[in-house]
């Protein structure tokens, strides 16, 4: 199984340890990833902007990048909902096409692809758990409040077989954090105030560790909780998957 | 011309932090209310795909539906009138009352009727029109638009309630007390209802094989209006329309539960003639609505059946409120609904939103309205109405991140220049945004791609 | 010149995409029970009374409503006369109107009245008080097999009336008694 690693843009520069944890977590489950160098981005900020257009270019980048691979697995559901969502706009070559379906995110490839669906550890501390709204809803990782009042998802599943974890029942299981992309700067106060809601209902509720698979969303509520220096912390699940200790 | 953006009048909402929590959790008890009926019913999900492919059948033959509902509702006495626009349906009401040599109107809630902007012309021609829904006539007095599609005054606190009903219809100072300010209304207003001449409703359901037009209320003002008033004029957008009463089943189900938790609303009035002696007149209105039907992408905006579930679920919109969007129909659907109307002037709104579709799943006709706010953002890209910064940046990104080693050497650039400089100048909330609430990441010393490369190979 | 009627229906028949097929509307099945009828009509404000039997009409709505001097009907002899001849200000005294619907709904608590069963159009609303008289044996479950009730359609008016008049317009506050009538009973035979 030939397995690629796309690490967003932001997770390049900014969380190279969720990047590191990733590709350990792989190796852990048996699967030796490659990080092929001359990957960027997937062209999602650009396309919510309404610049699709001047995203092409990236997205047959992106293309061109992983088609030889059989999964390309990113630690960040919002940008596998891009390429299998928004690639559309591309010719639908076979490679284009390949690429939409082999294109996964890590708790996914984990859970659908490699059957994993418990994994070995202890994290003995209260979670709390924010799945992005692309991972949620897009790509349907877990259940929707819209839809159902049962809790479930793989990440859920997967967080509760770590021994001693204990995740937190928030106010509003699933509500948007308010990142958002190109929102959280052209909408500065909408968005500063719905992650300030967002972690003040994990606050409320006892967590301890703000986790998720998207990081995108955790550095806009990282960047509250230091802000307003909330006695939070904040991790992408895939360290704690990957044996993290506080 | 230039425009206030969503973001500045969401900004000057949002100062004050006490009343937006209000406001977030006020319409969140909507949602939850929702959430509570929809559980209990197990087809629901099923009714919700129903009601979305009647609705397209019927968007897909609305020319036919639309000459069935005409000719029907001929049969029935009824007066069919036709409207292309706002002021074609402006005129045809006021010529109705004139003929009668009414002044009276009482009105029951249409959002159609706030999109024509009928008050103020009626007004200015001397008839006196009254909006009788509770919410409707705070907000007439108040001399303010709705700021939601079936809660036309929740941006207001009781106690701005108690004023206007202090200074309009002359209750105690400080009242403040729903029980009490909602009888002052009805003692109000049933002087009104009972010299009404004309009465104007707006339409939920248009029955297609019946020529009946369906109004769905809880307070009971649309019956009241109609059948003490010798004329009853009902305006209805074309998209009203449904095939056949059965339909009904379907979409009575969903709405009362999507929109505010109830089973069903108080009151579903079914108009199918008028009574001996009086007269019916329905208005048929396109104001837009066969363009945007002509827009394969944005069409199936037309089977929205103004349950404002979207509005009560979308975490922008309840911290935002109703009048930051500037458009009759505020919210989600009228982010989709408002750039077929205007482009340039409603250019933000589609932007007024993190996409994640809470609307969509929410939405009683399946309306893809997060897809579709996407694809507005395309178009309006394209049209150039994007500030000029995001509109080069954007241009400079895609060429940026197509090229692997410009991305590599700009992202070092951006990281060590954060390490490096003060945090005061890279936290400096005129410059950067997003340092109004939140702290930058803290910049590792290796980038990813840094770390992978010094590993020893396999 | 085309009129605008002739205008629009051009621009539908112009814009509107292929045509799709009209799904029919299943029947859900459901609960068509009066306990049922009973529960969801007290979660929105109205009451079921059981009368003992069809005879006892005028004396139980006497004694539930003993303050109610204008009293309209035509299922027993009341004390105000309406037809649809009525004037507006007769109809505004009306304290009780007590009249005969057709059939219930148990999934939301609503009875369907015809115009046949009203009077007056304007009674139902205009009345300060609302009694419903029901038959037991016509309940049906959900709102498809209401509609599939009336196979000749609504007639010139009629309306599903699901517990007194309400509005929740002032910060979601529930306020029972908006315009319309401010209580409701189901009384059922």
């Amino acid at each position: 199984m030939k397995v690629a690693l796309f690490v967003p843009c932001y997770v390049d520069q900014f969380y190279p340890q969720v990047g590191i944890a990733t590709l350990q977590l792989l190796e852990k489950l048996g699967v030796k990833a490659a990080y092929p160098p001359g990957q960027t981005c997937c062209g999602q900020p650009l396309a919510n902007s309404g610049c699709e257009r001047d995203a092409l270019p990236i997205y047959r980048h992106f293309v061109q990048t992983f088609k030889d691979f059989d999964y390309v697995v990113v630690p960040s559901g919002s940008c596998v909902y891009h390429v299998r969502k928004h690639f559309d706009k591309l010719e639908q070559t076979p490679e284009v096409q390949r690429v939409r379906t082999t294109t996964f995110d890590l708790i996914d490839f984990i859970t659908e692809v490699l059957q994993v669906k418990e994994m070995p550890g202890a994290f003995p501390h209260k979670v709390g758990l924010h799945l992005s709204c692309h991972g949620q809803r897009g790509l349907h990782q877990a259940n929707e409040s819209e839809m159902t009042p049962v809790r479930d998802g793989q990440l859920r599943r997967l967080l509760t077989s770590l021994d001693g974890l204990e995740l937190t029942e928030l106010d509003r299981n699933d509500e948007c954090c308010g990142f958002g992309g190109a929102f959280c700067v052209s909408e500065a106060a909408i968005s500063g105030r719905m992650g300030h809601d967002r972690a003040h209902d994990h606050l409320r509720n006892g967590t301890q560790v703000l986790t998720g698979g998207d990081m995108s969303c955790l550095m806009h509520l990282e960047g509250i909780v230091r802000r307003q220096k909330l006695p939070i912390r904040v991790l992408h699940a895939a360290e704690i998957l990957n044996g993290a200790t506080l | 011309m230039s425009y206030l953006t969503h973001a500045s009048r969401a900004e000057a909402f949002n100062l004050d932090h006490e009343r937006t929590s209000w406001h977030d959790e006020t319409l969140w008890f909507v949602r939850q209310k929702r959430d509570k009926a929809v559980y209990a019913v197990p087809e629901f999900q099923e009714l919700r795909s129903l009601a979305s492919a009647i609705k397209e059948h019927t968007l897909s033959r609305l020319d036919h539906y639309l000459a069935q509902f005409e000719a029907a509702a001929l049969a029935n006495g009824v007066q069919v009138h036709w409207a292309a626009d706002a002021a074609e349906h402006n005129a045809i009401v006021l010529d109705i009352v004139r003929k009668r040599g009414a002044t009276k109107v009482v009105k029951s809630k249409s959002m159609l009727t706030e999109e024509c902007h009928l008050n103020p012309y009626l007004i200015s021609h001397g008839i006196d029109v009254i909006d009788t829904d509770l919410g409707e006539r705070i907000i007439q007095l108040r001399d303010e638009p709705p700021s939601h599609l079936v809660l036309p005054a929740i941006h207001l606190k009781k106690e701005d309630v108690g004023d206007t009903f202090h200074q309009h219809l002359g209750t105690e100072k400080g009242l403040t007390d729903p029980q009490q300010l909602t009888e002052a209304a009805r003692q109000h207003l049933r002087a009104k209802f009972l010299a009404g001449e004309v009465a104007l409703t707006g339409v939920n359901f248009a029955i297609a094989e019946t020529g009946s037009v369906v109004v769905c209320t809880n307070e009971g003002n649309a019956d009241l209006g109609v059948s003490l008033a010798p004329v009853h004029v009902a305006s209805m957008g074309i998209e009203k329309l449904i095939p056949r009463l059965a339909d009904l089943g379907v979409f009575t189900r969903l709405l009362a539960r999507s929109a505010t938790g109830q089973p069903v609303t108080t009151y579903t009035s079914h108009y199918t003639q008028p009574a001996e002696g009086r007269e019916m007149h329905v208005i048929i209105v396109d104001n837009g609505r066969t363009q945007q039907l002509g827009r394969p992408d944005f069409r199936a905006s037309l089977k929205c059946i103004r349950c404002g579930a979207c509005m009560n679920t979308c975490p922008v919109y309840r911290r935002s409120g109703g009048h930051s969007y500037d458009f009759t129909v505020p919210g989600p659907i009228g982010s989709i609904l408002s750039p077929n109307i205007d482009l340039k002037k409603h250019s933000t709104l589609p932007f007024a939103s993190t996409l994640c579709g809470s609307c969509t799943d929410v939405c009683p006709v399946k309306i893809d309205i997060h897809v579709q706010l996407y694809k507005w953002r395309q178009i309006i890209a394209e049209a150039n109405h994007l500030p000029a910064a995001k509109k080069w940046g954007m241009k400079f990104m895609g060429r940026l991140l197509a090229s692997p080693n410009a991305f590599k050497i700009s992202g070092k650039l951006a990281r060590t220049g954060l390490r490096l400089l003060p945090h005061g100048l890279t936290h400096n909330q005129t410059a950067n945004a997003w340092a109004i609430a939140r702290e930058l990441p803290e910049p590792p010393k290796q980038s990813f791609r840094e770390w992978y490369q010094q590993q020893a190979p396999a | 010149m085309s009129s605008t009627r002739d205008r629009i229906l051009a621009a539908a028949r112009a814009n509107q995409p292929a045509e799709t097929p009209l799904p029919p509307v299943a029947d859900f099945g459901g609960n068509a029970s009066l306990e049922r009828f009973t529960e969801v009509l007290a979660s929105i404000g109205g009451t079921v009374v059981r009368l003992a039997a069809p005879g006892a009409l005028a004396a139980t709505v006497q004694q539930l409503f003993p303050a109610a001097r204008l009293v309209a009907s035509p299922l027993f002899s009341a004390s105000l006369a309406i037809d649809q001849q009525t004037p507006v200000d007769v109809l505004a005294d009306v304290d009780l109107a007590v009249l005969p619907v057709e059939f219930g709904v148990a999934e939301n608590g609503a009875v369907w009245l015809p115009e046949a069963n009203m009077l007056h159009r304007a009674l139902p609303t205009v009345t300060q008080h609302l009694a419903f008289v029901l038959d037991h044996r016509q309940l049906v479950a959900t709102m498809h097999q209401a509609y599939a009730r009336l196979p000749n359609g609504p007639g010139g008016y009629g309306m599903f009336v699901a517990g007194p008049s309400k509005t929740a317009d002032i910060e979601q506050s529930l306020v029972i008694g908006a315009h319309g009538a401010r209580s409701l009973v189901v009384l059922v035979y």
